[in-house]
């Protein structure tokens, strides 16, 4: 290669890199206030897309060959193209449709109903409902296992977790954990963590048990959870930061500022920490290694992003 | 116009007890006023927590704690015997003139909202004098769907703007405009 100056060098990486798939990772931000979906490109760090979302849209998950929001104010979940944002089904839901998961395994999606304390299972293709879930009052997060074997869903008022086999939809247990549970998401190793909004803290459950096993003190109203190089990352919404907890030792280890009103969060593949912050309208990326924070994006009014919103393919 | 709008919400319908429960929707106020004085000065007259005298809405302010992480206040609106809202503070820092508070109690029919957070903010302003920065976010007063008018996204933001109006409005005829 030394015959070749630096331009061709250059020229000649531009090719093999062109040669490869697309990698680039994609966020998709749900803008309440604004009603909105957002689509970042996480390399460039451009907002690539500005979809108007009508109904004051909140929950989010992302799958491989599509995406879904929840509309709360509209009662509507809508499923969409990745790329173009078309809405290729719609479904109204008489409630409070509030959080949101995708089971990829089975082709379904769960959702909750705020105000009739059960969870909606949806086909992925057509949003057709298949199924009703009871659970407890208000319920909020839905998280889905990283092995697909388990569904949960943080039910608020009655402070407690609901655990249903993701196969049979049977209920596996009720879970007493911190006062009104909000946010909540499976670990990589399979740990149940769950944000307490009342106590400002984390319950950890052993799902296996279905025992909580710890609690880990955050900052002022967790809202969501994510997990990238062997800690936890949690976002206080009153406090303007994220609580770091490492995950071996289920201790804090840092306290990050961020903008106001930290609310979504999620990981990346290549490891970066993303979240939104809902009063000032931008999306933050974090360094999960130095813990700095590398980049602030604006985005439309109110974003959100609760549940899954990253694409990494 | 401070006092109108309490008025205002006091013809409210009294509704069931829903003091944990929200709207789907989180709603956001931000107003911001210029005035004269420098930000020492502003922040002299609406920097101590327990002292909201300077807003015209406001009969008295009782609390404990100071200015202290989870000191409280006790307002009362209007007159004697007026419409009451308690508040605690969550953050204070003197040094970036900026304390965070929130509603703990208050009838929806004296400020139709809930779970109500906010943070009052003196900057300085480039061509001098200062900026007040009020901002607020809050669910509406009715919890559940369908809310009745008066209760609905909109007069929850009506009502939170009429009352930080009302307030920066005092401060730039009290300090003027720069």
């Amino acid at each position: 290669m030394r015959w070749l100056n630096a331009s061709a060098r250059h020229s000649v990486l531009a090719l093999i890199l062109a040669a490869l798939p697309a990698q680039a990772e994609r966020a998709y931000i749900t803008c309440q206030n604004g009603n909105a979906l957002s689509l970042f490109d996480l390399d460039t760090g451009q907002e690539t897309a500005r979809w108007s979302l009508p109904g004051q849209p909140a929950g989010i998950a992302v799958g491989t060959d599509a995406v879904f929001t929840v509309a709360p104010e509209g009662k509507v979940v809508r499923r969409h193209t990745p790329i173009t944002g078309e809405i290729t089904a719609e479904a109204h839901l008489d409630g409070g449709p509030t959080g949101i998961a995708l089971d990829e395994r089975r082709g379904r999606v769960f959702v909750s109903d705020w105000y009739n304390a059960l969870v909606w299972v949806l086909d992925a293709a057509d949003l057709s409902v298949l199924r009703i879930l009871e659970t407890g009052a208000a319920p909020a997060g839905l998280a889905v296992s990283d092995d697909g074997r388990l569904i949960a869903s943080a039910d608020r008022d009655v402070n407690q977790v609901s655990l249903f086999d993701a196969e049979t939809l049977a209920l596996i247990a009720r879970i007493s954990v911190g006062i009104r549970p909000y946010g909540l998401r499976f670990a990589p190793d399979g740990r149940l963590f769950v944000g307490n909004v009342g106590t400002n803290d984390l319950s950890v459950i052993d799902p296996e048990t279905a025992h909580v096993i710890a609690t880990v003190p955050v900052g002022e109203r967790p809202y969501g959870v994510t997990f990238a190089k062997g800690r936890a990352f949690v976002t206080n919404q009153y406090a303007n930061t994220l609580s770091v907890i490492d995950l071996a030792t289920l201790t804090p280890v840092a306290t990050i500022e961020t903008n106001e009103y930290p609310e979504g969060i999620d990981t990346t593949a290549d490891g970066r920490v993303i979240f939104t912050n809902w009063f000032d309208n931008t999306v933050q990326v974090l360094d999960p290694d130095t813990l700095e924070i590398t980049d602030s994006y604006d985005t439309a009014d109110g974003p959100r992003a609760f549940g899954r919103f990253i694409a990494d393919h | 116009m401070k006092r109108r709008h309490f008025l205002a919400a006091a013809v409210l319908a009294a509704l069931p007890g829903i003091a944990l429960a929200h709207g789907p929707s989180r709603q956001k106020v931000t107003l911001t006023a210029d005035v004269a004085a420098d930000p020492a000065a502003v922040w002299e007259a609406i920097g101590n927590f327990q002292d909201m005298s300077w807003h015209p809405a406001v009969f008295s302010t009782e609390g404990t704690g100071g200015n202290d992480i989870d000191a409280t206040r006790h307002l009362v609106l209007g007159q004697e015997g007026g419409p009451t809202i308690d508040e605690v503070l969550y953050k204070y820092d003197a040094a970036k003139m900026t304390y965070s508070y929130r509603i703990t109690d208050v009838l929806v029919e004296v400020l139709p909202v809930t779970n109500y957070s906010s943070h009052l903010t003196v900057k300085p302003r480039a061509e001098g004098g200062s900026t007040v920065e009020w901002r607020g976010a809050f669910y509406r007063g009715y919890p559940n769907n369908d809310p009745p008018p008066e209760l609905n996204d909109e007069a929850a933001v009506a009502a939170v703007t009429g009352v930080y109006q009302a307030g920066l409005d005092a401060l730039v005829e009290r300090f003027g405009a720069p």
